[in-house]
Order: C-alpha cells, then structure tokens, then sequence
C-alpha cells in the first residue's frame, strides 16, 4: 500500500486520475441534462410565481383597504345625514305645531270677539226697542187713564225723563 | 490493507481495475439517485422532487457562504455533483466490498490517493480556469506576487498546499476508516466464536461512525474547493 504514495513507483496507476476526470465530467453533464436542468429551472419558475403572488396580495390587500375605508365614510355620512334629516323634520313639526296652536287661538279669540260685539248690539238694540215700546205704551195708558188732561208731548217729555232716570240708575 | 489489485495497461498508462470499477458504480449510483428523484418535476413539488430540492439548496448553500456576492452561481452545479459523488463514494466502501479470487474489484474510490488527487486537481483547474478567465492571463500570473512581491514563493507554495490537503485529507479519512474496519474484521476472525460476538457491536459502531465521517468529509471536501475557487477570484 505504501507504494501508491509513492508517485514513480512501479505501482502506480496514473490512468485512474484520467479516469476520474472523465467520469466526474460525464457524470457532471449527465446530471445537468437529467435532473439539474428542469429541477433548477422550476426552483426559479418557483420562487418567481411566489414573488408575483406576494406583490398581487400587496396590491389587493391595499385594494381591499382603500374600498373598506371608503364604505365606512360612506356608512358615516349617511348615519349623520339620516340624524340631519330627522332633526330637521323635527324642528318642522314643532314650528308648523306652534302655528297651529296659534292659529287656532287667534281664531277662536276673534269668535269671542264678534260673539261679545255681537251679544252686545242685539242688547242694545232690544233695550232702544224696548225704550221706544215702553214709552208708546206708557202714553198710551197715561193717555188712556187720564185722557187730554195733557198733550202728548207734555206727556211724553215727562216719561222719556223717568226713563232717562230709569236706565241711569239701572247702569249704577 | 493487504488488498491485491488488477492493474490494466492501456495507451501507455496503468489502470487499477478496483480504482476505477469503484470509480464507476459511485457514479452510477449519484446518477441512479439524481436521476430517481427529478422524473416528475411540478410547480408543486412531490416528495422525490423535495429531497432533491433539499439536497441542491444544501450545496448551493456552501457555494453561496464561500462567494456571498452571489458571483458563485455558475459553480451550483460542480459543488452539488462534486459533494454527491464524494458521498456516494465514501459510503460505497462501507456497506459494498467486492474481492473475487483475492483482488477487490469494488471499494470506497476514495480511500485512495490518486482519486481523491483526480478530484483535487478538477477543483483546483476549475478555479485556475475561472481566474484566468476573470482577470486575464497576465493578471492571473500578478495575483501571484499580491498582495506584496515577497509573498510570491508563498503563494506559489501554497498550490501545492492546497491540491495536497484537499486531496490527502479526504483520503486518510476514508483509508483510515476502511482500515479500522478490516481490523476488526481480522480480530472478528481470530478467535471463533467468542472475538465474533466481541467485534460485531465495534464493527457497527465504526461503521456508523464511518457514515458521519464520509458525510462530513464530503462536504469539508466541497466547501474547501468553493473556498479555493473564490480566493482565485478575488484580488487582494
């Protein structure tokens, strides 16, 4: 065994370096053509598609962010739109209340007035007829009881001033 | 140890049969082995298709810690076959020993020197080669005397050096590892039944062992020539 360390002697055999260098080298291409070749290309063709599917995620998730971010807003201001809507129609109903209310007020206080003015005409009006009815008849009794005793006008001078009398003691 | 060989002449030079039948059956096998686990290549890798993957990220993996700029893309290929083989072969002689008629046809081809110096000398050429080709020829030939002029017979020095532990290294590793074995195997022999028992728990033990040793050594064998080859590709 010694002497295959030793180079020159007898023994040894050189072809075997010759013959590692060409199999290795076969063996080499063999490899690349059978297995190294499309495995390393695949491993490529790999990493690449994981390199596009991460930056597609990116650009949806961002995407996905954006349109989130928008529909809240959306959802928001159609919340503070709806409050809106609903105060206003609130401050319509109560001020279209208040007009009512008062409305209703000033009509059934001018029906008090015309009733009162009107209570207060017809009185006036029976009491100047009743004036007028109770001075004829007056006479007419006065005149009937003690007949031309005195004239009508006398007569009737004298009663209008008790009446006179009459209705100013009634106002007392 | 005692082993007899058959040699061929052929163009003048001398073949040692065992050499390079072992030589052969190691490369048939990392073929075998490769060959087995691409058959179906998909985007979405099998189990076959895992193994290999793992195996090339593994090597690529040294050639990248040698060259991390990424320059040592071209060399995947050499590292991944070199470290393959060189495992394969360390491991051949462990479970597949073939002696017809007194000469051992098949062993570890690396368990000798001459081998283990033909793949030295594929490392060292690939990385002469690549530095001739990177800096040019007289630009090669200046790297010698970098980064001081003094320090020419060292460098030069250390070529041979280099091509002599990578070689011998792997090699003592896996000689010294045979050679155990056949100890034991002779004390197995000598006394019958009882040095039998003995040395069959030893035996296993070594084997296994062996089986650390011939992996590590494959891939010590591998990261030196990445790590040889980037130092002929940089200027100091």
């Amino acid at each position: 065994m010694a002497g295959l360390l030793v180079l020159g002697a007898n023994q040894v055999a050189l072809g075997d370096m010759l013959f590692i260098l060409v199999s290795f080298i076969v063996l080499a291409l063999l490899v690349k053509h059978f297995a190294w070749g499309p495995v390393t290309k695949m491993m490529d063709a790999r990493s690449e598609k994981i390199t596009g599917d991460l930056d597609y995620a990116d650009q949806e998730r961002t995407r996905a962010e954006k349109l989130a971010k928008e529909r809240e807003d959306a959802l928001k201001n159609s919340r503070a739109e709806a409050v809106e809507i609903v105060n206003k129609a609130k401050e319509s109903g109560e001020t279209q209340k208040k007009s009512i209310v008062s409305d209703a007020h000033s009509e059934a206080e001018e029906l008090r007035q015309r009733a009162k003015s009107d209570a207060a005409k017809a009185r006036e009006d029976a009491m100047s007829g009743a004036q007028n009815d109770i001075a004829n008849l007056s006479l007419e009794i006065a005149s009937k009881v003690i007949s031309k005793e005195l004239n009508a006008d006398d007569q009737k001078s004298l009663i209008d001033s008790y009446i006179k009398e009459l209705t100013v003691n009634e106002t007392k | 140890m005692d082993d007899k060989y058959k040699f061929i002449e052929f163009l003048g030079l001398r073949f040692n049969v065992a050499n390079d039948l072992s030589v052969l059956v190691s490369a048939v096998l990392v073929f075998i082995l490769v060959f087995a686990l691409s058959r179906k290549v998909t985007m979405r890798p099998g189990k076959a298709q895992n193994v290999l993957e793992w195996m090339i990220d593994f090597t690529n993996g040294i050639v990248k810690s040698a060259m991390p700029d990424g320059s040592g893309k071209q060399f995947n290929l050499y590292a991944f076959v070199l470290f393959l083989f060189i495992f394969v072969s360390n491991q051949l002689g462990l479970f597949f020993q073939l002696k017809v008629g007194g000469f051992t046809y098949v062993k570890s081809p690396t368990s000798n020197p001459l081998i283990t110096m033909g793949l030295a000398t594929i490392s060292l050429l690939i990385s002469h080669y690549y530095a001739v080709k990177k800096f040019g020829f007289g630009g090669y030939l200046s790297n010698y005397a970098r980064p001081v002029k003094f320090l020419l017979p060292i460098n030069l020095l250390e070529e041979f050096t280099n091509f002599l532990t990578l070689s011998l290294r792997l090699y003592g590793n896996i000689f010294a590892g045979e050679v155990l074995l056949a100890l034991i195997g002779t004390v197995a022999k000598s006394l019958g039944a009882v040095t039998f028992v003995a040395a069959m728990p030893l035996a296993m033990v070594w084997q296994g062992f062996s089986v650390f040793i011939g992996a590590i050594q494959a891939y010590v064998f591998t990261t030196l020539s990445m790590v040889y080859i980037s130092r002929k590709l940089e200027q100091e």
